[in-house]
């Protein structure tokens, strides 16, 4: 019998991850090579150095700023996108897709790891501020 | 130490060249600035060349654009590389030939900075452009430069008081400056009328990335420009006489962190100041001995937020300053006198190296009517790569100021 992982084509959640300095603890976003507050290194094969915990970004989120942008670039068949950048409770900053009617600088809003493009039969995974 | 003059520019229109080749444009501006030298015949004389280009490798599908240019102008076996620094590649070469000179390593430099965007449709010259930001937290999306313009530039308004008619009194100066301006791209004046309070202007003026607007943003260019710079203190130096007289007075730059969202302040644009700093002390001068500025107007947002971080306005000043009119060629600041990139034009390789060649042509005092500066002694010029997280800020000096 031949044993064959089909995991890898399996549809998979939608997740966004940072990553936590396993040193000093400080929350990554997206994930560095060294931690700036204490300069541990990471190395995403584990091989040399300890592997950084990850951790996914989601839930509430103020909203810093925002536009909705009509000419988009190649790949985009739509009239219009908005995006945002958020900062989180405990601090970290994101930039990602907004969907909000009426949006304002100040409002809350819940962060969600979505689809955010589509090229062929591959999905790219992203953050989706909703209201 | 050595000073580095200026002794040769050269020039393109900016526009739609995209019937040409980009190495025969890179071409026709170094043979200008060799001709503007006088050197032309004697071009082995110059000991290297370093050229600007972002996005050949890309939208050109060309790559080794230096050896192809020094073939193209005949001048083998003379050393040449090629800088790619995102919409900075421009200050950074010129920044690169004059380390060059200034460390005694080689006496007489040619930069030539060049683009040719309009190869491609707008839209992939929108994601191409694109490529520099971080690929997984900020292209992935779908987000562009100009929708850092437009976020931005929320923020500024809500924090500043800025108007979207104060981005338009910035839009209707720097046409007024292209329409004298020979080379630059869009050479027709707009007025307050036609793009802000007209019944038309909603149309006229449509958003591109809110609140940008059309009009807020600079054009989509092809074009290239060229400097020849030289040691005050070298024996080569005295052939150049006629036209020398303006040195490389401070250059500075600066980085900052690659995603936007990771900086403390997002509307902090910490690269333009540090690098600006760093111009101002290379150059023992301060932001009141400056005469005027050639700022990167990408957006017009930019050229307001890039005034205040380099010192020429306070915080949230530079809007009042506009509307006074100090801005303009005949103000006390005067900003972007060759139309800056919202009307010259933003060839993205070019910029920067046009950006000098423009505060050259203002101490020589050799700008178009209607354009040319009052006395001036010091000129700045900023070239901002990324969305800020790798800006060059060159001061360009009357030789015996």
């Amino acid at each position: 019998m031949i044993n064959i992982d089909f995991s890898a084509y399996e549809e998979t959640r939608p997740k966004v991850e940072g990553v936590v300095c396993p040193t000093c603890g400080k929350l990554h976003y997206p994930a560095p090579m060294i931690c700036d507050r204490c300069n541990t290194r990471r190395d995403p094969s584990g091989a040399r150095y300890s592997r950084w915990e990850t951790t996914e970004l989601e839930g509430n989120c103020t909203l810093l700023t925002w536009t909705r942008v009509h000419a988009l670039p190649d790949g985009f068949d739509i009239p219009f996108l908005q995006f945002g950048i958020v900062e989180f409770s405990n601090g970290l900053r994101a930039s990602g897709l907004l969907k909000s009617e009426n949006p304002e600088i100040g409002m809350q809003l819940t962060a969600i790891a979505d689809v955010v493009r589509e090229t062929g039969n591959k999905k790219e995974w992203g953050l989706v501020f909703v209201t | 130490m050595r000073k580095v003059a200026v002794v040769g520019i050269g020039h393109t229109r900016f526009g739609n060249l995209s019937d040409y080749n980009l190495v025969d444009v890179m071409a026709m501006a170094s043979l200008d600035a060799m001709e503007d030298a006088g050197i032309t015949e004697e071009r082995t004389l110059i000991d290297q060349l370093f050229v600007a280009n972002m996005g050949g490798g890309i939208i050109n599908h060309q790559t080794g654009i230096a050896s192809a240019l020094v073939s193209r102008i005949a001048m083998e076996p003379t050393p040449a590389e090629l800088i790619e620094n995102g919409p900075a590649s421009g200050a950074s070469a010129v920044k690169l030939g004059y380390m060059a000179v200034k460390s005694g390593m080689a006496d007489l430099v040619m930069v030539t900075g060049g683009e040719l965007m309009r190869a491609v449709t707008g839209w992939k010259g929108t994601d191409f452009v694109a490529t520099l930001l971080h690929p997984d937290v900020e292209y992935r999306y779908g987000l562009t430069l100009p929708a850092f313009g437009g976020m931005f530039t929320r923020l500024y308004m809500e924090r500043y008081g800025l108007t979207e008619r104060d981005l338009a009194l910035v839009a209707v100066k720097d046409h007024a400056n292209g329409a004298k301006n020979p080379f630059a791209h869009v050479q027709n004046e707009c007025t307050m009328e036609g793009i802000y309070d007209g019944p038309n202007a909603e149309v006229v003026n449509n958003y591109v990335a809110e609140p940008l607007r059309l009009y807020s943003m600079c054009p989509v260019s092809d074009g290239a420009a060229s400097l020849l710079l030289c040691a005050t203190d070298s024996p080569l130096y005295e052939r150049f006489k006629k036209r020398a007289g303006i040195v490389i007075s401070g250059i500075g730059s600066a980085t900052d962190t690659h995603c936007v969202h990771n900086r403390k302040d997002p509307l902090d644009l910490e690269a333009v100041r540090i690098s600006a700093e760093r111009a101002y002390q290379n150059a023992c001068l301060t932001a009141s001995d400056i005469s005027f500025a050639e700022l990167h107007d990408a957006f017009v947002i930019l050229e307001i937020a890039i005034s205040e971080e380099i010192g020429l306005f306070r915080k949230g000043e530079a809007k009042n300053a506009i509307a006074e009119g100090a801005t303009k060629v005949t103000g006390s600041m005067p900003i972007n006198t060759s139309g800056g990139l919202k009307a010259k034009g933003h060839p993205v390789g070019a910029t920067g190296v046009s950006q000098v060649y423009e505060l050259v042509k203002q101490l020589r005092q050799e700008a178009e009517e209607g354009r040319q500066v009052a006395d001036p002694v010091h000129g700045i010029a900023v070239n901002f790569g990324g969305f800020g997280n790798n800006v060059v800020t060159t001061i360009c000096s009357k030789e015996f100021a």
